[in-house]
């Protein structure tokens, strides 16, 4: 719905301060939250966030580098899920408790 | 009219983003977490369509939805509904730092955007009618943008690896260091 | 004339050179052939050098060969060069000559040690530190050899490292001789500084109305000289330096390195004598060092202390004559000196041999008729010691007296009754020394320990005292003033003499002089030889050496050991170490501290990064 105008509807200003509030929440939920699954939920949210500006910048320079970007980011979030999940997966198998702060054996 | 409309749809969408964020960081069971964050992920495609992200936007319900969170739910579903309490007791040190930190940051992302771009904000580029099409963005991976696509292919096979060597199961007594208490 | 020089130099280096790299390759004995052969060699190219000077005319004896600019800073340079001259070859002679014979002496002497080859790589060390030093061609090489002397001394002084007095001996000759070298440095500082060179020739140059420096550079060579040759006030090393190998004994102690003193005040005469009040400063010391060694060598009981005093009283008349102007009498009192001081030493060398390492005269006795060649070699050196014509010494000692009488002035008087006393000191303790160890019957001692199985001592220990005896008689017929004076004429266009004593004063001199000398013998006889009289008993200022050591001791050595005490207590220990142990606890600390930042929860080094981003996004955009 883009069309050879200028962008209808909010300008991307409105949309960069939608990716900044993304992000700022995701912030919280992986500060906030003990559960290593909410954790990596919250980080989601935040590449989220990055994507959406990403794709915002990219509509106002009229250049597709942003989008390519946001593809990139896509791709490297689903790997790190991967690698996430497999790592809880793992410490459920061992019967470790889910909760990272328990997890400190690596304190000085 | 058309303009309208488009406002229309910007604020649900807008709107929904924001609570199913929320929500995800809310939700004391992991499982109403992900379904949030799949209804993110629905607003933030709409989103792209806005923007004329034709193809990100595809791709963003076809695979983040589709089989990450997919792959969430699985995970979910096999570790059974563990919850913790995430508001219980009072406001502790980490979280009011914690609050305290990313409303900071998030004033000062909104500041040093507004602070930079300033007026350019108002006005976007005018752009073909092919922007943000599958042809456009395969021409941009595979001519200016190489080295990225094989890198990124390069990093998904490296989690492939890694997913299978840490869903292996020990056998013959072999661990694979995982701390065990 | 130049190529005989250089050879001279370095042959004794190369003999060190090839026993050191040798090391265990080569055998004892042929470690100690190695050694001779290469100082003989080198007193065949001395005499070759000589020969050629001889050849020549007395102006064009004197020549300066420099094989390469050793050190060029700023505006000064300075050459690694020899300088053949009259003097530096009549030194190479007597350096080499004697050397090579006391070296082949020791292959007899030291047969049988377990480190010979590192004795014998030290003296030829030695020898080549001492050709250095003559032949150098500027101050700055005569300082290198001045040094390397000092330390071959060291190194054959504590031979027997075993022995915890040798290593003392050691350390006490070097510190001391480190005193010498200290005014010396300061000497030739003075010398850079207002001359800008370090030539012999600038030793003349330091301008006349600056009256400190020309006494100060002067008295800095003074220093340096007093403490290599054992003078007053710097004496108290050369007794106890008689721990070493009797040969060390002989060719540092006595013949060479103790005369290098000598050489150096000859040798810069120039220097002397623009500061007249130094000069005279030099005669006295000698002087007075020559009555005080006498003293001191009538109550000793080791025979190798009596010769060392004895040394030590032969090269105040050096320095005696060398102050008052008489530099050819005091180098060939020098060469004299050197022969039958080694001949008294090697054969005091025999009889340690034979007697199994004793070195008490108290125990020995009636060793004339078993030991008869040592006893003939002792006899020709005492008697040459004690001026008694026709040996060596009568002809070098009376003229040095006779010159302190031509000095004239109170000064030249009262030296001449001083040195006149020490003849007659001379003739005494020199005969106690004969009397006691060779007349009467044999004593207990002897008969139970003296083993001549294969005659008195080995060929080669035997054959070099003789050559030395003879020397020691003969030599002397080299120079007899006033009627005929070769040496003087050879060494007159290097150093002329301030003085010249008239016939009469000679005659005089000589014949009161060996008056004395045989009142001395005379004394002596009466109390060791015939036993007519008792021994009176020696006092407690004689045998303590005037007790120069306490003083020493209380003056330097305590408060240095003070000093050293109190810099441990209060500043290495609380600063130094105590520094590095702060150091090491406030590491520990900082480390403990960070450490508290480690709490392995996951959520604070999250909550750190997010926050550090936050402000670093101010830091950012502010700067920019």
């Amino acid at each position: 719905m883009g069309g050879v105008e200028p962008v209808s509807g909010p300008n991307v200003a409105w949309y960069l301060a939608l990716a900044a509030f993304l992000f700022a929440t995701g912030m919280l939920g992986v500060l906030l939250r003990r559960s290593p699954l909410i954790v990596l939920l919250s980080l989601e949210l935040m590449l989220n966030g990055a994507n959406l500006a990403l794709i915002a910048f990219s509509r106002q320079h009229g250049r597709l580098d942003g989008q390519v970007f946001a593809l990139a980011v896509m791709a490297v979030a689903a790997s790190e899920v991967v690698v996430g999940l497999g790592l809880i997966v793992a410490m459920a198998r061992k019967k470790l408790t889910l909760d990272v702060d328990k997890l400190s054996t690596l304190r000085g | 009219m058309g303009n309208f409309l488009v406002w229309v749809v910007w604020v649900v969408a807008a709107f929904s983003c924001l609570g199913s964020g929320i929500a995800v960081i809310s939700f004391a069971n992991p499982f109403y977490s992900a379904l949030a964050l799949i209804g993110n992920l629905a607003s933030l495609a709409v989103l792209y369509l806005l923007l004329a992200a034709e193809f990100v936007a595809a791709a963003q319900v076809l695979v983040y939805a589709g089989a990450v969170m997919v792959m969430f739910l699985f995970v979910i579903a096999y570790l059974g509904g563990q919850a913790d309490a995430p508001w219980a007791g009072g406001p502790s040190v980490q979280s009011v730092a914690a609050i305290a930190a990313a409303a900071a940051l998030l004033v000062e992302v909104i500041v040093v955007i507004g602070l930079a771009a300033g007026g350019d904000l108002s006005t976007a580029a005018q752009i073909p009618s092919s922007f943000g099409s599958p042809a456009a963005i395969g021409q941009a991976f595979l001519t200016d943008h190489l080295l990225a696509f094989e890198l990124t292919s390069v990093v998904l096979l490296v989690a492939a690896v890694g997913g299978v060597i840490l869903g292996h199961h020990a056998r013959s007594g072999t661990t694979w260091g995982a701390s065990s208490r | 004339m130049i190529i005989g020089g250089w050879i001279t130099l370095l042959s004794p280096l190369a003999g060190a050179l090839v026993i050191t790299l040798a090391g265990t390759r080569i055998g004892r004995r042929t470690a100690g052939y190695i050694a001779t052969a290469s100082t003989m060699i080198a007193f065949v190219a001395a005499v070759v050098a000589f020969v050629v000077a001889l050849g020549k005319s007395p102006d064009a004896r004197s020549q300066l060969s420099t094989a390469y600019t050793w050190i060029a800073a700023g505006s000064y340079q300075s050459g690694f060069s020899i300088l053949i001259d009259q003097l530096s070859i009549l030194m190479m002679l007597i350096v080499t000559g004697v050397g090579s014979l006391i070296i082949a002496y020791s292959l007899g002497y030291m047969e049988g040690e377990d480190e010979e080859r590192r004795y014998f790589a030290y003296m030829a060390l030695f020898v080549f530190s001492m050709l250095l030093l003559v032949e150098g061609g500027n101050l700055i090489l005569l300082l290198a050899g001045w040094g390397m002397v000092g330390l071959s001394s060291y190194l054959l002084i504590g031979f027997y490292h075993q022995r915890a007095s040798a290593v003392a001996a050691a350390k006490k000759a070097f510190v001391m001789n480190a005193v010498g070298d200290a005014t010396m440095a300061v000497a030739l500082f003075l010398l850079i500084k207002y001359t800008g060179s370090l030539s012999y020739a600038a030793l003349g140059q330091v301008p006349a109305s600056n009256r400190w420096v020309v006494n100060l550079v002067a008295l800095g060579l003074l220093g340096g000289a007093v403490a290599k040759s054992a003078q007053l006030p710097l004496q108290t090393w050369l007794p106890d330096a008689m721990e070493g190998p009797t040969p060390v004994s002989a060719l540092i102690h006595a013949a060479t390195m103790v005369t290098a003193g000598v050489y150096l005040i000859v040798r810069c005469h120039v220097a002397f004598q623009a500061a007249p009040h130094v000069q005279d400063l030099a005669a006295v010391l000698g002087t007075v060092t020559l009555v005080l060694a006498g003293l001191i060598a009538l109550v000793q009981v080791d025979i190798k202390r009596v010769i060392a005093y004895s040394t030590m009283s032969q090269i105040g008349y050096m320095f005696l004559a060398a102050g008052i102007g008489a530099y050819a009498d005091s180098m060939f009192h020098l060469m004299t000196h050197a022969f039958f001081k080694a001949t008294l030493f090697l054969a005091a060398g025999l009889l340690i041999h034979a007697l199994g390492g004793e070195q008490d005269l108290r125990k020995m006795g009636g060793l004339r008729k078993l030991m008869p060649f040592t006893f003939l070699a002792f006899l020709a050196g005492s008697l040459a010691l004690a001026g008694i014509p026709p040996f060596s010494g009568f002809f070098s000692k009376d003229p040095i007296i006779a010159s302190a009488l031509a000095r004239g002035g109170a000064l030249g008087d009262v030296l001449w009754v001083a040195a006149l006393a020490g003849a007659f000191l001379t003739g005494v303790y020199a005969f106690r020394l004969v009397f006691r160890v060779f007349l009467g019957e044999p004593s207990a001692f002897v008969r139970e320990h003296l083993h001549t199985g294969h005659g008195e001592g080995p060929l080669s220990m035997r054959w070099t005292v003789g050559v030395l005896a003879v020397l020691a008689t003969v030599a002397g017929f080299l120079q007899f003033p006033p009627f005929w004076t070769p040496v003087s004429n050879w060494l007159e266009p290097v150093a002329p003499p301030l003085v010249d004593p008239t016939n009469p004063q000679e005659l005089t001199t000589l014949v009161i002089g060996v008056a004395l000398g045989l009142a001395g013998i005379a004394v002596a006889w009466l109390l060791y030889g015939s036993h007519r009289y008792a021994v009176p008993r020696p006092r407690a200022l004689l045998e303590r050496k005037f007790y120069f050591d306490e003083l020493y001791d209380a003056a330097f050595y305590r408060p240095a050991t003070w000093v050293a005490a109190s810099l441990r207590r209060f500043v290495e220990e609380p600063v130094v170490d105590g520094s590095i142990a702060e150091v090491a606890a406030g590491t520990r600390g900082v480390a403990r501290w960070t450490g508290l930042l480690q709490t392995g929860l996951l959520r604070t080094y999250v909550l750190a990064i997010a926050a550090s981003l936050a402000v670093l996004l101010v830091v950012f955009v502010a700067v920019r």
